[in-house]
């Protein structure tokens, strides 16, 4: 399902004149790296989250497809709308999605750089045994 | 002394005392408890991170010291995240270690409405203690950022009556990096102090060891027992077994305490009941100058002038750019529009006094399930605090806000901020999370009404002791780390 995830993740972080898009940011990388290390429930939750955003342009563009099959103006419009969707149980599974795309953007050197923010060292990921 | 980690070989250990949790209450206890003369053993669920081991991001900080991924909601109308960390240290680790005294009414309202006196005295002088010991200091003016900077001057013009933070941190350089546990080991987390302490003085402790039970013979608490969990692969390793000759304390958090001693048997008709907490949320202000909120402090500059009436604590915060990127609502082309504007923005939060109270129940796979909404009351004193943090930016000499309410526009200027009294009162319009827990293990006289006596010892139960803040009967209103802190130490040397 990462590619569902992807997608929706794409989407939703397009980059602009000034900002890269999270496409351009070791994407595979970073969800290789949270599907292998967050809980079941944690990635269960992500999945579902793309999966609500990619069934549900219907509900914010008014086309019957998958967002996967939108149009880049369309699926630019329903990355938006789906977000502020007046339904929670719509817009909240979306919002953890949002979430983990939003950690590997704004993590990235790159875009840290761009806001005069130095570069994370790497995490250690070691403890006291 | 000795630390023990994960393993697969079974461990047997026996102690004086077992302190279940190594955060604020834990350690406090354990280290009087120590001091005292007796032999301690700590066990920790979460693994023991030296600030070289801290993350650095966002994302590291999620796996390597949250709870459970920080995915731990409430269940009501709305699912706001309950923020609590799972390393030795608990969440003194990712705090802004912010210390405020005990206000003198909670006393007085401890004893009025639950029969806990007989406690100020010895709090206030524990805290005077915990403050020499751990260095309490403001944040030093070269560390305070401009965020921290623009607080000071909108609360002058305000007239909010705040204050430079005062914090468990000593010589703050302002790395902006409180959130993800402190490299520079400025912030004096109880994993730095406390916990060494107790090893040197020939205790143990016990990491990657979430407790399954408390062992009770009859009525008298006689150890715990559980299952290694492996910090990276989460792999559970061999079984383990604290033995308790005097008492076992249980300082686990608001949320894992009362779950604990439900799946233990304990019998309470109060048990997981009066849990309440401190709901708030973020407004961003934007400025014209660049204000780089994640250089300097994470947290300098706080008012409590709101603590009474409407009830709420208004806060510097700056949260992260990886979790701005979510924060900021929206998504596609426009977010990223949104996002150019990074860096002059900034967020200032309240942290609301509710009265709403929830309940902690044991849950699937032993997770602590949480029920718990804010009424109609406790929702309009939440937008009054947005109101306040609005007036704040406004006064700072923002240009517009981001309140971040669904339903409302994106940015509101100067003459609209009055528009956030009328903001729903549906919780589910905002994003908004939970820190400072109370509650679940009360302590009161009554034992129809609370889970402990005002010593912490549970009711109906010999040697066994709660110490953390899920005894804490009421909303303090304030932040709780120094309250929590001098309660269990209350309690451990009442002990002795």
């Amino acid at each position: 399902m990462r590619w569902l995830i992807r997608s929706a993740i794409c989407a939703l972080y397009p980059g602009s004149d000034r900002l890269p898009s999270v496409e351009e940011l070791e994407l595979d990388r970073f969800l290789e790296q949270i599907r292998r290390e967050s809980s079941t429930l944690f990635w269960t939750g992500v999945i579902v989250g793309a999966l609500v955003f990619t069934i549900s342009p219907i509900l914010t563009v008014g086309i019957p497809l998958p967002s996967v099959l939108l149009g880049k103006e369309a699926l630019d419009r329903h990355a938006d709308r789906i977000t502020a969707h007046r339904w929670y149980l719509v817009r909240q599974p979306v919002f953890l999605v949002k979430m983990v795309g939003g950690l590997a953007w704004g993590q990235h050197p790159k875009v840290r750089a761009l806001n005069a923010l130095p570069p994370y060292p790497p995490d250690p990921g070691t403890w006291r045994a | 002394m000795s630390h023990v980690a994960y393993r697969e070989e079974p461990l047997e250990l026996e102690a004086d005392y077992v302190v279940v949790g190594s955060g604020a209450g834990g350690a406090a206890a354990a280290v009087v408890l120590a001091r005292a003369g007796a032999e301690v053993a700590v066990v920790e669920a979460g693994a023991w991170r030296d600030p070289e081991d801290y993350p650095f991001s966002s994302y590291g900080t999620m796996r390597d010291l949250m709870d459970d991924w920080g995915g731990t909601v409430t269940r009501g109308r709305a699912f706001w995240p309950i923020v609590q960390a799972r390393t030795v240290g608990g969440t003194t680790v990712i705090n802004s270690a912010i210390c405020v005294r005990t206000p003198g009414d909670i006393f007085r309202q401890w004893e009025r409405d639950h029969g806990a006196g007989d406690l100020e005295e010895a709090v206030l002088r524990h805290q005077d203690r915990l403050e020499a010991e751990l260095s309490v200091e403001e944040v030093p003016p070269d560390a305070r950022g401009r965020s921290n900077e623009l607080a000071a001057i909108g609360d002058a013009s305000a007239g909010y009556g705040g204050h430079v933070m005062r914090r468990y941190v000593k010589g703050c350089l302002g790395s902006g990096q409180c959130l993800q546990g402190c490299t520079k080991r400025r912030k004096q987390s109880t994993n730095l102090n406390y916990l060494p302490e107790v090893l040197e003085r020939g205790g143990h402790v016990v990491s990657c060891a979430p407790v399954k039970r408390i062992l009770l013979a009859g009525n008298r608490a006689t150890g715990v027992t559980g299952r290694f969990r492996h910090p990276g692969s989460g792999r559970r390793g061999a079984a383990f077994s604290v033995r308790a000759r005097k008492a076992v304390l249980v300082a686990a958090s608001a949320t894992h305490s009362p779950a604990l001693l439900q799946r233990s048997g304990v019998k309470s008709p109060a048990l997981g009941e009066l849990f309440r907490a401190h709901p708030g949320t973020g407004i961003f202000g934007c400025y014209d100058e660049p204000v780089d909120m994640n250089v300097g402090a994470t947290q300098g500059w706080a008012s409590t002038r709101f603590r009474s009436e409407p009830g709420t604590k208004l806060e510097t915060l700056a949260i992260p750019l990886e979790l701005v990127a979510s924060r900021l609502s929206g998504g596609g082309r426009q977010l990223m529009r949104r996002l150019e504007e990074y860096r002059h923005i900034c967020m200032w939060v309240h942290a609301c006094r509710a009265e709403s109270t929830g309940t902690v129940r044991n849950g699937l796979f032993d997770k602590p399930a949480v029920r718990y909404t804010l009424d109609r009351a406790d929702m309009e004193r939440f937008r009054i605090g947005m109101h306040l943090v609005g007036k704040w930016h406004f006064a700072a000499g923002a240009k517009a806000i981001i309140p971040g309410i669904h339903g409302m526009p994106y940015k509101l200027g100067p003459d609209q901020v009055d528009l956030l009294l009328e903001a729903p009162l549906d919780p589910r319009k905002y994003i908004a999370i939970l820190s400072h827990l109370f509650g679940g293990c009360a302590m009161g006289a009554d034992p129809k009404r609370s889970v402990c006596d005002p010593n912490g010892r549970v009711h109906g139960y010999d040697g066994l002791v709660v110490a953390d803040a899920s005894v804490i009967p009421t909303n303090l209103g304030v932040n709780p780390q120094h309250t929590i802190m001098a309660l269990a130490s209350v309690f451990a040397e009442r002990l002795v």
